[in-house]
């Protein structure tokens, strides 16, 4: 059953930048845009890469090996080769925890 | 209603197709590719499809339905013969023809040969399509040796994908290391490391002289007098533009159809874009002639909207990738020499970016394991102004302060 499961301190997240967490062994990038944050399938759907260690431009997550791109709001595709969505999961912040609903 | 024909169903001519609908076209489209499968991408083919980890599926570039959807009239598995510029007609081989208003040429590269004796043999092949790669499969499941004949981009790839799946690899490469016509001496050193490191053995500053064998390859001859055994050879020597369509016509080849920033072609109404296009850059202010994923792509796009009377200079910044073993390697940008490279990481951890200047001018960049900061590097490239060395080698230093202020 989903559940919301605290993958970080607000606070170690600053705006503009991502960090890969596991949830349940599940990698799982979240992503600070402009103080909210972000939660979505870290590993990218073209090829194994972790989505965390590539660049955040605006609401956009640019993989680090191919430069496919996904909206990380909705997770839709935004520039190829990917041609399959990530999935996200909602997020809220409870006093100074991230949490993200699993 | 005009009718746009597009010559070549890869990468360049469907990504054309869809832009076309994207920018509200409702004439005709139709394109035409040689290979019988709908539009597909070809990086795969030498690294997780050749291991059989990708199947062909996920490989298309567009399901079906997107054709269908547009009104994109497909015509697969199907070759042109001729193109009768003043008609403005094609001609198919099976003798059908087709009027255009205004035809798009993407048809792409064939794979160089060079006549060794022996390399028609069967067991020797080279990697364009998807039907050659099921043939390398084939071969790669009666297991033994591969040899590998040619350590350019296309030869690297298939040597890491083939000892990936549990082959003995022996890679023959005529230059002093991997890759050493696009990235130099000192990063080729590198690549050349990953390789052996892998277990791929090699043997640089040599060449294959023949491919031996009774009704099937058993063993390539090399200049320096190695007889190497194996059971499947793979060449990967290069491309050459697949420009014969225009022969005979008053459309302009010079190394590919020579096209402005635009795609446009000297005879009004016919573009070209992808591998076979010798674009203007106005960037480098030179024309080129590239073979990347990314440039068929975007090229592609470009075209059709230059087609529909929006175009705009292309002035991309060429950028590739290559997937070898744990690598991930990428390069962008424009040099054909340089006269220095300048390091921001660790070659010894294969994680880095190589500046590659010429007098203090970022030509292009290759990076390893460090794709995250490629992107950043695109303006200074663009600049083509001086960079500070130490700035550059200082990872310190936020790259998105470099590039040099344009006149």
């Amino acid at each position: 059953m989903a559940r919301f499961v605290t993958v970080a301190k607000a606070d170690s997240i600053q705006p503009g930048q991502m960090i890969k967490v596991e949830i349940d062994n599940f990698p799982v990038a979240i992503a600070n845009v402009g103080g909210t944050f972000h939660a979505f399938d870290d590993t990218c759907s073209h090829e194994d890469c972790s989505l965390a260690d590539g660049d955040l431009v605006k609401t956009a997550v640019v993989c680090p090996c191919h430069f496919a791109e996904f909206d990380v709001r909705t997770g839709a595709v935004l520039a190829p080769p990917a041609t399959v969505p990530i999935k996200v999961y909602p997020v809220r912040v409870q006093g100074s925890d991230v949490q993200v609903e699993f | 209603m005009p009718t746009i024909a597009i010559v070549g169903a890869s990468l360049a001519g469907s990504s054309a197709a869809a832009t076309l609908r994207e920018e509200g076209f409702d004439g005709r489209i139709v394109l035409i590719g040689a290979e019988p499968q709908l539009p597909y991408d070809r990086p795969p083919l030498s690294k997780n499809y050749l291991r059989g980890v990708t199947p062909f599926e996920k490989t298309l570039l567009r399901p079906a339905d997107f054709y269908r959807e547009r009104n994109i009239e497909m015509r697969l598995g199907t070759m042109v013969a001729r193109v009768d510029v003043d008609k403005r007609s094609l001609a198919f081989q099976s003798g059908e023809r087709l009027d255009f208003d205004q035809l798009l040429i993407a048809t792409g590269g064939r794979n160089r040969r060079f006549p060794i004796p022996g390399i028609d043999l069967p067991g020797v092949y080279d990697l364009r399509t998807v039907a050659d790669a099921d043939r390398i499969r084939e071969a790669m499941g009666r297991g033994g040796r591969a040899v590998v004949v040619g350590m350019g981009f296309i030869g690297a790839e298939v040597a890491a994908a083939m000892r990936q799946s549990g082959l003995e690899v022996v890679a023959v490469e005529p230059f002093k290391t991997p890759l050493y016509r696009a990235l130099g001496e000192e990063i080729g050193r590198v690549i050349e490391g990953l390789h052996r490191d892998n277990g791929v053995e090699m043997f640089l500053d040599d060449a294959v002289t023949a491919f031996e064998g009774a009704g099937r390859v058993e063993r390539v001859v090399t200049r320096n007098g190695r007889r190497i055994e194996c059971s499947l050879a793979v060449f990967g020597l290069g491309i050459e533009p697949a420009a014969d369509l225009v022969a005979g016509t008053p459309v302009r080849v010079d190394n590919g159809i020579v096209v402005d920033d635009q795609s446009r072609t000297n005879v009004p109404g016919i573009y070209a874009a992808g591998d076979v296009a010798n674009h203007y850059h106005p960037v480098c202010g030179r024309q080129m002639r590239v073979e990347h994923w990314q440039n068929g792509v975007k090229q592609g796009a470009a075209a059709a909207r230059s087609m529909l009377g929006r175009g705009q200079s292309y002035d991309e910044v060429h950028w590739f990738w290559s997937d070898q073993f744990d690598a991930n390697i990428q390069y962008a940008g424009f040099h054909t020499a340089w006269d220095r490279i300048v390091v921001r990481g660790s070659l010894s951890a294969r994680k880095f970016l190589a500046f590659y200047l010429t007098e203090g001018r970022v030509e292009s960049v290759v990076a390893i394991n460090q794709g995250r900061d490629m992107r950043r590097t695109f303006p200074i490239i663009k600049a083509r102004g001086a960079v500070d060395p130490a700035r550059l080698e200082d990872p310190n230093v936020d790259l998105r302060t470099l590039a040099p202020a344009t006149a």
